[in-house]
């Protein structure tokens, strides 16, 4: 009984605080500063916060480099896939415009369409707002966290909470800035909560993250008509964001409402960031 | 007769390629997440190669070199710094443990004591996160990636042994 105690006390011991030959640190030590750093960090030491984000600005580079191969093979992939695909895909758009041409009210009718469409277009790109153009450092995938990371930082003028666009479209919002490097908050992501308000009936609710690509849509008024394709923008009340950016279109399913984003999060390559207007009263 | 300067960075490149997948793993964008295949289908290889080349060639991949990794993954993924670290130090204790304590080593050995391994990695990660942080986690999905974890051990058990032969011929 006691020897078989001991055999574990000795094999607990060698685990923590033996080195082997090329080991300059025990286990127990490295163990040691781990939890120090950890909650150096977790009760905010200012100079842990300086640190930080001097390791993320040099970390950041290195991953956008250390990724470059796999970035490289998937350009690859995807020319490769395009040449082979090109010819069928030509003949079915030619096929597709030959049609449209033998259908003159339908001709018409998409004229219409899109002359509505650019008129929309135009009004959403008046955003009034000026914006930073960023390039999508990292987007490295999680079952925990969905962000990404950007090249523009407190340099460019980025601060904490800035919404960030993709075109027209709202995908999430600042919630790390280093000097030329910040993260954004995706709208998917667990910790992503942002009013809303849906088409029509100005409906008001929270868009709420869950890991998932389509996020849910929570809060909503009690006979809330959960009509799929309404449009769902965000509705300002929180005064971080503008009131009116398109977020993505409404789809009922069992176990709740979600919402389609108009911007896929994992396709993004450049986003815009949104800064407060020059008038001084924010967004 | 001396070795050329390319059959050195070679054997060099090989003697050291545990520790460059890890790096590489922590600091590149490249993950383990295939959830555009199947929803649920992702798992922790860092983990994986901890655990394996501390129980079976510990020489060839240092706990000074799993500290640094798991700093640099915690950087990456924006958790708070030593989460990643303490996790990863712990399955290396284990791993170091068993091999202490473990007289003879099979796949089977190995694969249950790497449940463990997991285990206490993931209570010990849990635990920081929910006690000390204000992060949001989906415990779903952690046991997710845990059991996938633990499932394709095995794989790689078979890989790493013929990748550790590669090595003892270099």
């Amino acid at each position: 009984m006691s020897s078989s105690r001991d055999d574990f006390t000795i094999a607990i011991r060698s685990a923590l605080l033996q080195r082997g030959a090329r080991q300059k640190f025990s286990l127990f030590f490295l163990i040691c500063l781990s939890l120090l750093i950890f909650f150096l960090e977790t009760f905010e030491f200012k100079f842990m916060k300086n640190f930080r984000s001097l390791l993320n600005d040099g970390i950041y580079r290195v991953s956008s480099l250390a990724s470059s191969p796999k970035d490289f093979v998937f350009y690859l992939n995807d020319k490769i896939k395009y040449h082979i695909f090109i010819y069928s895909e030509n003949k079915t758009l030619k096929e597709e415009l030959e049609k449209l041409r033998s259908k003159d009210f339908q001709l018409k009718f998409l004229t219409t369409q899109n002359k509505y469409l650019k008129d929309f277009l135009t009004s959403s790109e008046d955003i009034g707002n000026e914006t930073i153009l960023a390039k999508v450092l990292l987007d490295k995938d999680s079952p925990f966290l969905k962000s990404i990371l950007v090249n523009r930082g407190s340099q460019s003028g980025i601060k904490k909470g800035m919404p960030v666009v993709d075109g027209n479209y709202l995908v999430g919002r600042v919630v790390e800035v280093n000097y030329l490097s910040s993260r954004i908050l995706l709208l998917n992501d667990l910790n992503s909560r942002i009013p809303v308000s849906i088409e029509k009936s100005a409906s008001q609710a929270i868009i709420t993250g869950y890991g998932e690509k389509e996020p849910k849509l929570e809060y909503l008024p009690e006979l809330f008509d959960a009509e799929n394709g309404k449009t769902v923008f965000t509705s300002g009340k929180d005064g971080i964001f503008p009131e009116g950016l398109p977020i993505g279109k409404v789809i009922e399913k069992e176990k709740g409402v979600f919402v389609k984003l108009f911007s896929d999060p994992n396709q993004l390559s450049f986003v815009s960031i949104l800064t407060p207007d020059n008038s001084g009263d924010g967004f | 007769m001396a070795l050329s300067l390319s059959k050195k960075i070679f054997n060099f490149l090989i003697q050291s390629g545990p520790i460059i997948i890890l790096y590489f793993l922590s600091i590149s964008e490249v993950d383990t997440q295939f959830s555009n295949i199947y929803k649920i289908l992702s798992f922790n290889f860092q983990i994986i190669i901890i655990y394996y080349w501390m129980l079976r060639e510990p020489g060839s991949i240092g706990n000074g070199h799993i500290f640094f990794a798991g700093l640099i993954n915690d950087l990456v993924m924006a958790l708070p710094l030593g989460t990643s670290a303490i996790s990863y130090l712990t399955v290396s204790f284990v791993a170091s443990y068993i091999r202490n304590m473990a007289v003879n080593m099979t796949l089977f050995t190995d694969w249950f004591t790497f449940l463990i391994a997991i285990f206490f990695s993931n209570s010990i990660y849990l635990f920081l996160i929910s006690n000390f942080s204000k992060f949001q986690y989906d415990y779903i999905s952690i046991l997710y990636n845990a059991f996938f974890t633990f499932m394709f051990f095995p794989i790689f058990w078979v890989i790493f042994g013929n990748y550790r032969k590669l090595m003892r011929h270099n």
